[in-house]
This record gives C-alpha cells, sequence and structure tokens, in this order.
C-alpha cells in the first residue's frame, strides 16, 4: 500500500512542480504595457471580473444555456471539494458522518454533471468538431476523479483504486487544458484589466 | 511606390473559388510557404512580451459556448465559424511549436504544423470570418481574450504575407498618399471648400468657416476619408457644430485620416507608421487636444492603440461623440429635439462601445436632439456587429458573406420600427446602407453629427 502513497506523491510533485512553472511564467512576464490613457479603474474591473460578470445574468454563455451552465458550475464546485477531501483523507483528519455524506454528496452530484457535460461534448456536432482527445480524456478523469472520491469515502476497499487514479489525474493536469487550473485566472484578471482600463466595466 | 518606401507588396495572391451559395469561400495560395516565412509567423508566438498571448492560448475549455454569440455562426450554422475554432487554429500552432504536449504528442491536444493548409484555414477564418467585434470575448464562460487571438493570428499571417490583397491595398493607399482612399490634396481641399460654401449659404453667415491647417488651434479635427469621397456633408454637419460651439478647431490636409487599416491587417510595422504620422500631425499643428471622428476602428486605432504602436503617449485624444456630449451638457450648443420627429435608433459600434467605454454619451445626445430615440435589442455593450468590422468592408473577397452576417442586424433594426439609424462611425454607415439595400429595410442612415446638425438651434 505504502507504494501507492508514494506514487501519488510523485504525482503530485510533478503537478506542483510543472504548475509552479507555469506560474512563475505567467508573472514574471507580467501584464501588457499600456502606453494610451486610462480612462477607468482597473481594480473594480477586474473584480467585476471575477464576480457580477461571471453570472447569467450578465454572460450570455451562461443564460442561453441554463443547465450546462449549472452543470459546469456543479462540476467546478466538486472538483475543489474533491480535493480538498484528498487533502483530508490524506491528513487522515476523522470525518463526522454528516460531513461525510455531504463530501460524497458532493462529488457524486460532480461526477454526474462532469458525465453530462461529457456525454453532450459526444452528441453534439458542434462540441464534437471543436473537440480533441486532450478534451475527452480531462473531462473524464475529473468525472471518474469525483466519482472515486465519493466511493472512496464509502468503501474502505476501493481506496487504492481512488488514489491511483488520483496519480494519475495529477500527472495528467500540467498536460492538457487541465492547465486552466491556473489560466482561468489570468484570463479573467486580463480581462478586467483591459475592460477597466477602458472604462467598459464595471458597467455605469 | 510601395517598394520604394521600403515596404513590400503581398507576393502570394489569393484567388477566391466560390462553388456554393452559402458563405463558404476557399483559397488556393500559389506558393509553398517557405521555411522563413513559417519563422516570420512563429516569431508572434515566441517572442512573448508579457503574459497576455500565452494567457489567450492557454484558457479555452472547448465549451463551445462562444457560438450563440457570433454572428458568423447564428447567421450560418457553420461550426468552422464558432469563435472557439478561431482561437484554437492559433492555439494549436502554439502547442506544436512551444508546448512539451504539442511537440511530443501534437494528436493529443490538436497541435498543428504551421503549413499551407493552415495557413488557407487561417486566412478564412481569422481574417474572412470575423469583424473583431469581441462580442464572444465578453460572454466566453472563461474569459479569453478571443478577439486578441484574432489580431495575434492576423499578425502571423501579415509576418507571412498573406493579408488579402484588398484590404493590403487600403493599407498601401494610407501609406502611400496619407489617406485610405488615396485622395489628392486638390480634391481634398476642393471638397472643403465646397462644403463651406454649403454651410456658409445655409447659415447665412459669411464667418461659418472649415478652417484647414491653422496651427494653435484647442482642437485637430480629423476624418474618414470615406467623408471627403463619398459624403462630404457629414463634414458640413461637424463643422456646423463646431462653428454653433464656437470652437476653436482645424483640420489638416496632410493628415486627416482617422483610420488605419494597419490595425485589420495586423502589420504592427505599419500600424506605428500611420499611428506616428497623426502624433508628428498633432505636435506640428500645435492643437491641445486630438477629435477623432465617428469611427469605430479608427478611435480605437488612435485612442487606444496608437501609443503602443508609437511606443509613446498621445496628447488628448477624445471623440467627437464625447465632444458633443459636452457641447450640450456645458450649453455650449443648442438643440431642439422637436426637429425630428421619425423614430430614431442606434447602432453601437464595437469598438467604440464594447472595446472603448463610450456607451452612454451618444444616448445622452439623442436624448436631446431627436424626439423618438428608441433602443435596439440587445444593445450598448452587448450591441451586435454591423457585419462591417474587422476590414470586412475593405475585403471584396467575403462581401457575400458580409451582407449574410448582416441578417441579424437587419432584424434588429426592423423590430424597433426606426425610420432613422444613427451611428458614430463611418464604416458602421457603409455596411448599415448596404444592409439597408439589400434587406430592404427602408431607412435613413445618419451619423451622429449629422443628427446634431440637424437639430441644432442658433
Amino acid at each position: 500500500m505504502d507504494w501507492i502513497y508514494w506514487v501519488l506523491l510523485a504525482a503530485v510533485a510533478i503537478c506542483f512542480v510543472s504548475f509552479t512553472y507555469h506560474f512563475i511564467r505567467l508573472v514574471r512576464l507580467g501584464r501588457p504595457r499600456d502606453l494610451s490613457r486610462k480612462a477607468g479603474n482597473t481594480g473594480p474591473a477586474i473584480v467585476y471580473s471575477f464576480t457580477s460578470a461571471m453570472s447569467p445574468a450578465n454572460k450570455e454563455s451562461a443564460f442561453m444555456h441554463l443547465p450546462t451552465y449549472t452543470a459546469g458550475i456543479i462540476f467546478h464546485i466538486a472538483t475543489f471539494v474533491s480535493l480538498a477531501t484528498l487533502v483530508l483523507i490524506l491528513a487522515d483528519v476523522p470525518l463526522s458522518h454528516v460531513f461525510r455524506m455531504l463530501l460524497v454528496s458532493t462529488a457524486f452530484a460532480g461526477s454526474v454533471s462532469g458525465l453530462a457535460i461529457l456525454v453532450k461534448r459526444i452528441v453534439d456536432k458542434k462540441l464534437r468538431t471543436l473537440s480533441n482527445p486532450d478534451d475527452y480524456i480531462s473531462n473524464l478523469l475529473v468525472t471518474v476523479f469525483q466519482l472515486l472520491t465519493g466511493l472512496a469515502l464509502l468503501f474502505d476497499s476501493l481506496y487504492p483504486a481512488y488514489l491511483l487514479l488520483t496519480a494519475l489525474l495529477f500527472l495528467y493536469m500540467p498536460v492538457g487544458k487541465l492547465k486552466h487550473i491556473i489560466y482561468f485566472f489570468a484570463a479573467r484578471y486580463h480581462l478586467g484589466f483591459f475592460y477597466g482600463w477602458r472604462n467598459v466595466w464595471p458597467p455605469r | 511606390m510601395v517598394e520604394a518606401r521600403g515596404l513590400k507588396e503581398p507576393k502570394v495572391r489569393i484567388i477566391m473559388l466560390r462553388g456554393r451559395m452559402e458563405p463558404q469561400i476557399n483559397y488556393f495560395l500559389m506558393e509553398k510557404v517557405s521555411k522563413e516565412k513559417i519563422e516570420a509567423g512563429l516569431e508572434v508566438l515566441q517572442a512573448l512580451k508579457d503574459s497576455k498571448l500565452i494567457t489567450q492560448l492557454n484558457s479555452c475549455v472547448h465549451c463551445g459556448l462562444c457560438a450563440d454569440t457570433c454572428l458568423y455562426y447564428l447567421t450560418t450554422g457553420d461550426e468552422r465559424l464558432i469563435p472557439a475554432r478561431k482561437v484554437d487554429i492559433v492555439a494549436s500552432i502554439y502547442k506544436r511549436y512551444c508546448t512539451f504536449t504539442g511537440k511530443i504528442a501534437p494528436k493529443l491536444v490538436n497541435a498543428r504544423d504551421l503549413d499551407d493548409e493552415t495557413i488557407r484555414e487561417m486566412v478564412d477564418l481569422l481574417y474572412g470570418a470575423c469583424t473583431m467585434c469581441g462580442r464572444c470575448v465578453k460572454h466566453c464562460s472563461i474569459g479569453v481574450d478571443i478577439e486578441y487571438v484574432i489580431r495575434a493570428g492576423r499578425e502571423m499571417l501579415a509576418r507571412m504575407d498573406y493579408v488579402p490583397a484588398s484590404l493590403q491595398a487600403t493599407v498601401n493607399s494610407a501609406l502611400e498618399s496619407g489617406n485610405n482612399m488615396a485622395i489628392s490634396d486638390e480634391d481634398f481641399l476642393d471638397t472643403i471648400e465646397w462644403m463651406e460654401e454649403e454651410m456658409q449659404d445655409e447659415l447665412d453667415d459669411t464667418n461659418a468657416s472649415i478652417p484647414i491647417n491653422q496651427p494653435g488651434k484647442d482642437v485637430l479635427y480629423t476624418l474618414n476619408p470615406r467623408e471627403p469621397k463619398f459624403f462630404p456633408l457629414s463634414i458640413a454637419a461637424m463643422a456646423k457644430v463646431f462653428h454653433a460651439a464656437g470652437e476653436s478647431w482645424t483640420l489638416s490636409t496632410n493628415m486627416y485620416d482617422v483610420t488605419n487599416y494597419a490595425y485589420f491587417s495586423g502589420n504592427p510595422d505599419h500600424g506605428r507608421v500611420i499611428a506616428q504620422r497623426m502624433f508628428d500631425e498633432m505636435s506640428k499643428m500645435e492643437a491641445k487636444k486630438l477629435v477623432l471622428a465617428e469611427c469605430g476602428h479608427g478611435i480605437r486605432a488612435n485612442r487606444w492603440e496608437g501609443p503602443n504602436y508609437i511606443g509613446e503617449k498621445f496628447p488628448e485624444t477624445i471623440t467627437s461623440v464625447e465632444l458633443i456630449a459636452d457641447y450640450i451638457k456645458g450649453g455650449r450648443i443648442k438643440t431642439d429635439k422637436n426637429k425630428t420627429e421619425a423614430i430614431v435608433t442606434l447602432h453601437d459600434p464595437c469598438n467604440l462601445v464594447r472595446s472603448g467605454g463610450i456607451v452612454n454619451e451618444q444616448r445622452y445626445i439623442l436624448n436631446h436632439t431627436v424626439k423618438n430615440f428608441v433602443e435596439m435589442t440587445p444593445h450598448g455593450t452587448d450591441n451586435f456587429c454591423c457585419g462591417g468590422g474587422g476590414g470586412q468592408l475593405a475585403m471584396s473577397e467575403y462581401n457575400e458573406r458580409r451582407l449574410k452576417i448582416a441578417e441579424i442586424k437587419a432584424e434588429q433594426i426592423r423590430k424597433t420600427g426606426a425610420k432613422i439609424v444613427a451611428t458614430p462611425c463611418h464604416n458602421c454607415v457603409d455596411q448599415l446602407s448596404q444592409i439597408n439595400v439589400t434587406y430592404k429595410l427602408n431607412v435613413q442612415i445618419k451619423t451622429i453629427a449629422e443628427i446634431v446638425a440637424d437639430a441644432l438651434v442658433f
């Protein structure tokens, strides 16, 4: 059993080093140097970019696709909850029954959402033509990770499978689009900065 | 002439074959792309100035939700034209040459070689299927600045000499003659003189003038060359507004062109030459501020991109829309909104509004100059592009597609019941005029200055 922990630890370390590289590169490169005269406030615009601008009320991609948007939100919340659960499990933190069931429910809800998104990607011609193998692999890996998180909390026998799958996920994260765990934040920062500089955001 | 100025003519001519009614265009590139060109194109992706480009190229998750924000997809249903596909073609090259995964397992992440086939697709998608309106950017689930990626892709193509010939010709006209329509000084001065006489007759005031080349004025005003060439009355309209406000202003024969089509071609060197001319003229004329005419991309190219092209801050630069709104607010001009009783709607130019933050000023003006102002749905920063942006009006290769995507704008206008469409952009005026004919809307298209001039009370 110990070797699985070592495999997982190695995978986490590789992922951490890779993401640290990406993060440091982003920070070192910095934001664009804009010589135009600033018209608005970038600070509030960046806050808006991460908050209200993401809400269905302000984003067509959300309010025109509420089921997909909802599934996406649940999927991403469940991903972070599952990652937090991994820390709790590895740290051997005792979990109350209610808290454990809450984690299980969240993880299962996330995996159902992830499966729905995956099915949509397979069925919808528009999405299929847009997708590459990484899109399917990334979606599937995270969905199964959530599913196994929930199952491992219920059944100890699935614990080794859960740890191995988690190791695989961490190894794969720096490879493809799961890197957006870092770049998403950079993208919203840049967008808020751009619109804030030009006084487009926050809306007046 | 172009080569005499140290610039290269596009060596590769692009021939269009249109085999179907739907807006799909195929290209033959008559030369095989050289290694030198590939290196020149890749330089855009490899020489990172900041973190913005790599952020955009690593962020798209292919959710496809941008599709329904885009004119091209909405009007054609063609999956190739989804904004994410346009990001993907640039990102796929980045992955192939700049990422570990793309180098060792290209198929896993759809990393593509920069070859003839990829270039052909890039030209079609990035030049021929995007108005750079930025509507997809605002609604992207991640926040990818898709338009920024399109610009990077166009810059790659420009460095490889694959700018569509018609668009490059427009840039070359500006580089050679000082304005994108190659209007001679003589013709320009004749037009200005004619408009000055018209204005004096109309106002019955010989003091009403259109000053030319007068240094030390408060305002150096610019024009879209479409005005002296096709719509001289819009020059007279703005001159009337200046006259009513008692403004100290001048035009310059040396540099009046507000446009910068190099912003659309993607060639930063050409963009720099044109922006530098505007900056130099501003210094030479010793004007207190530069006032940009009603031209969405011209405003963007000067107000926002100009300083970055030349690496130096511009003097105070504002739009004529802001200036007119200030005139009304400050009581420098008086208007009577009852002079225009017809229903008026407003088309928001993307570069002015969504990418420029000028949202309320034009509405303030219309609320003071027309009796019945109605908004389109959607409007403001959510407005749909007219279809003429991104250099589309300069690229005759894509005329059929450009008018097809205008279906949405035509329907927006029709639903308002308006008889007049106002828009602070001469490029949009051109496209809206063509939409008016194509979709039989039976409306008048006017600039904001024309609307204001009609409402002036002396």
